[in-house]
């Protein structure tokens, strides 16, 4: 099983970098688009740091779906288990 | 006599411009690689040999037969298609069970049945490409050979090398004894240097003020080619059918493949075929495959400030090619944004998107990947990049075949873990 608190704080720092908000502001319900404005470029950019930081390779179609912090840790916790 | 010709281990070394093609359908001077051995050997045509996983896919863009054993039998004339026939191997004069070998490299061999039919006993492989090799490997054991010292075609760069001596060359065995202007010139248009240096053909067009010179080579204009107005030409070039010159500066040593779409500044420059480089921007002493989509003032750079060798990225290692000139060698399907800045001796993969941010790119790109703020991703992913291209041809009239499609998915399976390795140095925290 992933250590969820890791997934999570590995997650927003990735999303920190690449949008350039600071990880205090981030949240689990903060959306990528509407709350920490991300471009619709930037979203390719963070699917790449997720899989560079977990060392996955996930589904793209279904990650560029994901819409807010939190379904991207659950999203990427998936692959991290298997 | 039968020709044969056949594809070593050398593709490799051509990656990117070979994922999609065998090496002998490259383009050097007005024609490919494999036209000119076709020629130099008094053929009319030839069987092919190509690596399995291209087989199914190039059977379907060729009259010729792929990979089909049943083609080894009688007196065969077997040519490696790395090879430029440029005349420095005699292919017709070749005796009888004889090879010509340039290092490891088998160049060419003229096998008389009889050498054949025992080459073929016991020799078995998974597939024909295989099989084929196995024929090969027998034959060279069994063949007296000759050192020689042709031009074999084994890296990237010696395509732009050699290209303005083989469109000289082309046009004196193609084009000289019809030259002229067949088509339309405009009043207003103007050919410098000898016209008897100048082909264009009958239903090719030439707008207002264009100036074509020949004075320092001659110049081909095929069929259906359309050049728009204040566009200058220079010589050596080639200009393949159906292109569109859209008012650029085309200099010396460009050779165009057909349907290109071409403007901006020009240099010694091949582009395979039914590739756009519309806009402004300068393209030096490069090689774009098919399908490759040029944005307005994409620009690259073909020569150091200090004047040294040019190093490219050759099988994962940086080397100097000891090319002062030399620009980039860009993938089919490739696309670069509004403003991209490309170094010189820039090695770009096949189904990329480069997405300019202000700064250079860097000197080797990945296939399938898009580089966004100067970092590789595997942007939208295959399925998209895939509607993409199709969406490309389609505007052409042209689309994948389900063998192509297996092609592209096979090189993306190859080339994945380069990618995933580029993407996990470039995003590592």
């Amino acid at each position: 099983m992933a250590d969820m608190q890791d997934v999570e704080s590995r997650v927003k720092q990735v999303t920190s970098d690449i949008l350039g908000v600071p990880v205090d502001q981030i949240s689990s319900e903060s959306r990528f688009v509407q709350d920490l404005n991300a471009e619709s470029i930037q979203s390719i950019e963070l699917v790449a740091g997720f899989e560079a930081e977990f060392d996955i390779e996930m589904d793209e179609d279904e990650a560029l779906e994901v819409k807010n912090v939190g379904d991207a840790i659950t999203f990427i916790a998936k692959y991290v288990d298997e | 006599m039968k020709l044969i010709v056949f594809e070593d281990q050398t593709y490799e070394n051509l990656f990117p411009l070979t994922y999609l093609r065998p090496i002998f359908e490259l383009r050097c001077g007005a024609t490919t690689l494999l036209e000119k051995i076709v020629h130099a050997a008094g053929a009319d045509s030839a069987a092919c040999f190509v690596r399995d996983w291209m087989a199914e896919s190039y059977a379907e863009k060729t009259d010729s037969p792929v990979n089909d054993l049943d083609q080894l039998e009688g007196d065969v004339l077997l040519v490696n298609g790395g090879l430029l026939a440029d005349g420095a191997v005699d292919l017709s004069g070749l005796g009888e069970d004889r090879a010509v070998t340039a290092g490891d490299a088998l160049v060419a061999a003229r096998v008389s049945a009889d050498t054949l039919a025992e080459a073929r006993d016991g020799a078995s492989g998974e597939n024909a490409a295989e099989t084929f090799e196995a024929i090969l490997a027998a034959l060279c054991e069994k063949l007296s050979a000759d050192e020689a010292e042709p031009t074999m075609i084994d890296a990237p760069w010696l395509l732009i090398r050699h290209n303005v001596a083989m469109l000289e060359k082309d046009f004196e065995r193609l084009y000289a004894g019809r030259a002229g202007v067949h088509g339309d010139l405009h009043e207003t248009s103007c050919v410098v240097g000898d016209p008897d240096r100048l082909y264009v053909a009958e239903s090719a067009s030439v707008g207002p003020m264009v100036s074509i010179d020949v004075t320092d080579g001659p110049i081909v204009l095929e069929d259906g080619v359309k050049v728009l107005p204040h566009t200058r030409i220079e010589g050596p070039t080639y200009v393949g059918p159906d292109c569109q010159l859209h008012g650029g500066k085309i200099r010396e040593g460009c050779s165009f493949g057909p349907a290109c779409r071409v403007g901006g500044e020009v240099e010694c420059t091949i582009m395979q075929g039914r590739s756009n480089k519309y806009h402004d921007g300068f393209l030096g002493h490069s090689y774009l495959g098919e399908w490759v989509n040029l944005g307005a003032m994409t620009t690259n750079s073909d020569l150091k400030n200090d004047y040294t060798g040019v190093s490219v990225y050759f099988k994962d290692e940086l080397v100097d090619t000891g090319e002062r000139f030399l620009g980039s060698f860009i993938g089919d399907h490739t696309k670069t944004s509004i403003g991209t800045l490309l170094n010189t001796g820039t090695i770009i993969g096949v189904m990329s998107n480069l997405v300019f941010n202000g700064a250079l790119m860097p000197k080797e790109i990945p296939s399938f990947c898009w580089m966004i703020n100067d970092r590789p991703t595997r942007g939208l992913g295959f399925k998209n990049m895939l509607f993409t291209a199709r969406a490309a041809m389609k505007r052409r009239g042209l689309d994948f075949s389900p063998a192509d499609e297996r092609l592209l998915a096979h090189v993306r399976d190859m080339v994945k873990p380069k990618l995933r390795e580029a993407i996990r140095k470039a995003f590592k925290r």
